[in-house]
């Protein structure tokens, strides 16, 4: 509590700023956001007083910036401990085995490979959505509509990363903003476009947008590509089996023609199944993988810095 | 000497009131916005959460609001952001489904909790 009491917003933020540094820069975002509303809601609730006056009496009501931060950060430890899936038990020493097949009992490797299917999609959505609204805000910045369609358009993407950023923050555990940083005061058109114009977050949004569609792509044939030949891998030599066993009509062959013959006995087809495993497994932890780094590569483009 | 007897008295109570706020502010939170008929933004709920109670402040109204993001994160209260013209876009939120069913387990908890409490402390003079 050495420090003196702010006496403007500026102030206060920068002091919240301070004692919140080194924290995860999506949290410090949500509490300058939740500080910066409550103080201009305070100020305009007190419209005879100055701004030095309401700021006076801030850390009875609101609270001082240790405090604040000390809030935050309690919330946050609880909220990540209960969002959190809960790991599974190991209950003996890891061994190799274990390590390599606990893959398949971790949630986030599952919402890893459906975030990689879907990336496809978004990518392409993405894409389209940057395109089209540069190639149209430039095309109108000449008529009186360009302006607040130029706003509205990075208005969308600022909403589609944070969108983003929630997926994500599912996926991968890593934390993403809440909320989208706070605009500031109100202020006149020219203001507005002049701040998005000169903030390095709109054009690092924008190229994770554009980013997103090679990205996409690129997932998505991993995520289909190892589905597929993994699961073919792994159910075909069990109905190549039923069908020598007679328990399933046996007049089509599982195996193409092109088959290598010593691949369709037994001994291949066990070996098939157990290529069929492994490729599985290791899609399994190619996709935890790629859902960790993707959420790295998001958080850097579209989280604030602090 | 009795200076800082008192100062660490004080620190205690406070620390005290800090614990037992931990999970009562997101109980409070709950109720008074399922008992109110429209969405509430932050800052409203703080002021209305200060009004309600004459004297000193039970906990400062920066603490609501990580505890509102908290209960909106794990799907107890819904928000929206809506823009005002007097000041910066507010974010109000709604009691969900699920935040009701929590209201009532929470408050019979607390209930229990209370009478429980009571049944030793209604005797010491305070």
């Amino acid at each position: 509590m050495s420090r003196s009491a702010a006496r403007s917003i500026a102030e206060y933020l920068r002091q919240l700023r301070e004692v919140l540094a080194g924290e995860d820069p999506a949290l410090i975002q949500d509490a300058l956001y939740d500080a910066e509303e409550y103080l201009r809601a305070e100020i305009a609730a007190h419209p005879g007083k100055s701004e030095a006056d309401v700021l006076e009496v801030i850390a009875s009501t609101y609270g001082a910036p240790d405090e604040v931060a000390a809030a935050y950060r309690d919330t946050e430890a609880k909220v990540k401990a209960a969002l959190q899936p809960p790991q599974p038990r190991v209950s003996s020493p890891p061994n190799a085995m274990r390590t390599f097949f606990g893959v398949f009992v971790d949630a986030r490797a599952y919402l890893s490979l459906f975030y990689m299917l879907l990336a496809l999609l978004t990518g392409i959505l993405y894409f389209v959505f940057v395109v089209l609204g540069l190639s149209l805000s430039a095309g109108l910045a000449f008529l009186i509509i360009g302006v607040p369609f130029f706003l509205a358009f990075i208005a969308i993407s600022r909403a589609i990363s944070l969108g983003e950023g929630r997926l994500l923050e599912a996926v991968s555990g890593e934390r993403m903003p809440r909320r989208p940083p706070h605009p500031g005061p109100p202020a006149g058109w020219w203001p507005r476009i002049g701040a998005m114009l000169s903030d390095a977050r709109t054009w690092t949004t924008l190229a994770y947008l554009v980013v997103m569609l090679p990205l996409g792509v690129a997932y998505f044939c991993i995520a289909v590509t190892g589905i597929s030949l993994g699961v073919s891998c792994t159910i075909a030599p069990i109905v190549d089996a039923l069908q020598r066993l007679g328990l399933v009509r046996a007049d089509v062959s599982v195996y193409g023609a092109s088959m290598p013959y010593w691949l369709t006995s037994p001994i291949g087809g066990v070996l098939l199944f157990i290529f069929g495993i492994v490729v599985l497994t290791t899609l399994m932890h190619v996709a935890r993988g790629i859902g960790r780094m993707h959420a790295r590569l998001a958080k850097a483009l579209l989280a604030k810095p602090a | 000497m009795e200076d800082t007897d008192d100062s660490l008295r004080d620190e205690g109570a406070r620390k005290f009131q800090k614990d037992l706020n931990g999970g009562l502010v997101s109980l409070v939170l709950l109720a008074v916005l399922e008992q109110s008929p429209e969405d509430l933004y932050g800052y409203e709920i703080a002021k209305r959460l200060q009004k309600a109670h004459a004297g000193e402040p039970l906990f400062k109204e920066g603490t609501v609001y990580p505890v509102l993001r908290a209960l909106s994160a794990s799907g107890l209260l819904t928000s929206r952001i809506v823009p005002s013209y007097s000041g910066p876009p507010r974010r109000y939120y709604r009691i969900t489904d699920e935040g009701r069913r929590a209201l009532r387990d929470w408050s019979r908890i607390w209930r229990q909790t209370r009478d429980f409490v009571d049944h030793f402390v209604s005797g010491v003079s305070s």
